[in-house]
């Protein structure tokens, strides 16, 4: 237990001191705030595009248009971002040997692992929770006060395939060697998922729903069974790559 | 009380033996010194007493405790600086010396007075910046401290002087004296001369076996035998001595260079008596008359042969 505590404070510390906290702040504050500004200008920039003539008429642009860049933006950039910050977290305290002084003090290896894991998560719901927000107020602020169904749920959605996505990178980066081995792997992971969601039986258990349904959620409620396996799913899956990494750790040649 | 005991340990890489029937033992306050010629063994024995690599056979006990692969609980009774340390470059050693305090255990207040006394004790009181500018010397003084933060009963130092320049290593051996009065202490080096200034007892490790181990002291006096040197005043009679000294059965080399002459005896006592009677009977000048200490080196050649 005070190997978990120091070790999760020592990582907070890293986040601070290496920027990693400042670049995922800020960025995907940037993706909340230019999100509805974006869906709001959509039109205005293309009136301002005639093309020989031919002019490009676009319908007013709504709350879900918002929601549309929101989502698009965060499950696409913002996961990319997310991977790449926390990619060397494990591996890079392992090819440089960091790590073995402080596991030779006696600091466990599950500590590592669970201090790794919640740290990350930490982070990442801080600066999800803030885009999100930013996001909603500019959002009131454009396109005036709305009520959406099932936003909380299809938001807390692409957060939770966030959380998915740091356990598969961290069992990944126990299983790989390198920097990169860990960020390759969890690439082919992904891309396996995407490839089993083509066929419409996997789909209900397949994470990848939590980030590429979210607006089909806000505007068919019917999803909303389906994507509440998909997100115990998920759950369970996280909880399973702990367990897993946890196991593989313990027994890593360091 | 042994502090660390290892019993017929053995190592394998991909079929290749690198620790073949490996055992000794560390006493309490005792400074052992685990000699080799580089990939001799040394930094994967290190390894597997602080359960970061798995042995394929035998026992390695610390404080009558077995280490285990992976998570060891032995981990806390020792202190392990490793060759090359590396730290956490965005913090200070304050810092970092807390973060090993937390790891073991302790509480705030001993934590803030033992970090004062370690930097004080390995020169870094006055630091009080980031790792990242640090010289390895400066590194290395770290990783004694944060080595001693947990007060280990064993202090593990793999090759702790190989990468410092003189003044660096002079620093470290002397750290290492006065935490040797502390705590027992595993060394693991190529340098000679560190051994003799640190070590009460030495093990010398070559292809994966103990070929020499025991009392420094007790290695030194039973490899006496070895060499006189005798330097003659003119310098025409050296190589017929020479030829002389070559010719008695009991010498079993004879070296010459300028004046003075290098003589290899089994048994110093009588047989020297022997080659100062026989220089008698040749009426030369001898200008020196010397039996050589054997160096720790001369003892690490001739049993690595």
């Amino acid at each position: 237990m005070n190997g978990l505590i120091a070790f999760t404070k020592k990582e907070f510390l890293e986040q601070i001191r290496s920027y990693k906290a400042v670049i995922m702040v800020s960025v995907l504050f940037l993706f909340g705030m230019m999100s509805p500004l974006l869906a709001k200008m959509m039109p205005d920039i293309f009136a301002q595009l005639t093309v020989q003539g031919i002019s490009i008429s676009m319908p007013e642009p709504t709350v879900l248009d918002a929601y549309g860049q929101f989502f698009k933006n965060m499950s696409q950039m913002g996961l990319i971002v997310l991977l790449l910050v926390f990619n060397v977290i494990l591996s890079q305290e392992v090819t440089r040997g960091t790590l073995v002084i402080l596991l030779a003090k006696g600091l466990s290896r599950s500590a590592v692992i669970m201090s790794k894991y919640l740290a990350s998560l930490i982070l990442w719901t801080v600066s999800y929770v803030l885009a999100a927000i930013t996001d909603y107020g500019y959002t009131v602020y454009l396109f005036g006060s709305f009520s959406l169904p099932h936003l909380f749920f299809s938001l807390f959605c692409l957060w939770l395939f966030g959380a998915f996505l740091l356990a598969v990178l961290l069992l990944a980066s126990t299983l790989a060697s390198g920097n990169y081995g860990g960020l390759l792997l969890t690439a082919a992971v992904m891309m396996l998922l995407l490839i089993a969601n083509v066929f419409p039986v996997s789909q209900k258990w397949n994470p990848v729903a939590l980030a590429s349904d979210n607006i089909t959620l806000l505007t068919n409620a019917e999803t909303f069974g389906d994507m509440s396996v998909t997100a115990w799913t998920a759950l369970l899956l996280i909880v399973l790559c702990l367990i897993l990494s946890i196991i593989v750790f313990r027994k890593k040649k360091l | 009380m042994e502090i660390l005991k290892l019993e017929h340990v053995k190592k394998n890489f991909g079929g290749l033996p690198v620790i073949q029937d490996l055992s000794f033992s560390v006493s309490e306050s005792s400074v052992f010194g685990l000699i080799g010629k580089n990939g001799a063994g040394k930094t994967t024995t290190m390894k597997m007493l602080l359960g970061f690599l798995k042995s394929d056979a035998g026992e390695i006990k610390v404080c009558g405790e077995k280490v285990a692969y992976g998570d060891t609980r032995t981990n806390r009774h020792v202190g392990y600086l490793p060759d090359v340390p590396e730290f956490y470059s965005y913090m200070t050693p304050v810092e970092y010396l807390r973060l090993c305090g937390e790891i073991s255990g302790q509480k705030p207040r001993p934590i803030r007075k033992k970090t004062e006394e370690l930097l004080a004790l390995v020169g870094l009181e006055n630091s009080n910046r980031k790792i990242s500018g640090f010289s390895r010397g400066m590194k290395q003084r770290l990783g004694i401290a944060q080595a001693l933060m947990n007060e280990p009963r064993l202090l593990i130092c793999d090759e702790p002087t190989s990468a410092l320049d003189p003044v660096g290593r002079k620093e470290i051996l002397d750290i290492l004296s006065i935490a040797g009065k502390q705590t027992a202490i595993l060394i693991s080096t190529h340098i000679l001369s560190d051994v003799e200034r640190l070590c009460d007892h030495i093990g010398i490790l070559d292809d994966g076996k103990l070929v020499l181990q025991g009392k420094l002291s007790d290695i030194k006096n039973s490899y006496r035998h070895s060499f006189l040197r005798i330097a003659l005043a003119d310098q025409d009679s050296v190589a017929v001595l020479a030829g002389k000294l070559a010719n008695l059965p009991f010498v079993s080399a004879v070296e010459a260079k300028e004046n003075s002459l290098t003589v290899r005896l089994e048994d110093m006592a009588t047989e020297g008596l022997k080659i100062l009677e026989l220089l008698l009977r040749e009426q030369v000048f001898v200008l020196k008359y010397e039996v050589l200490e054997p160096s720790l080196e001369d003892v690490f050649l001739e049993v690595i042969q």
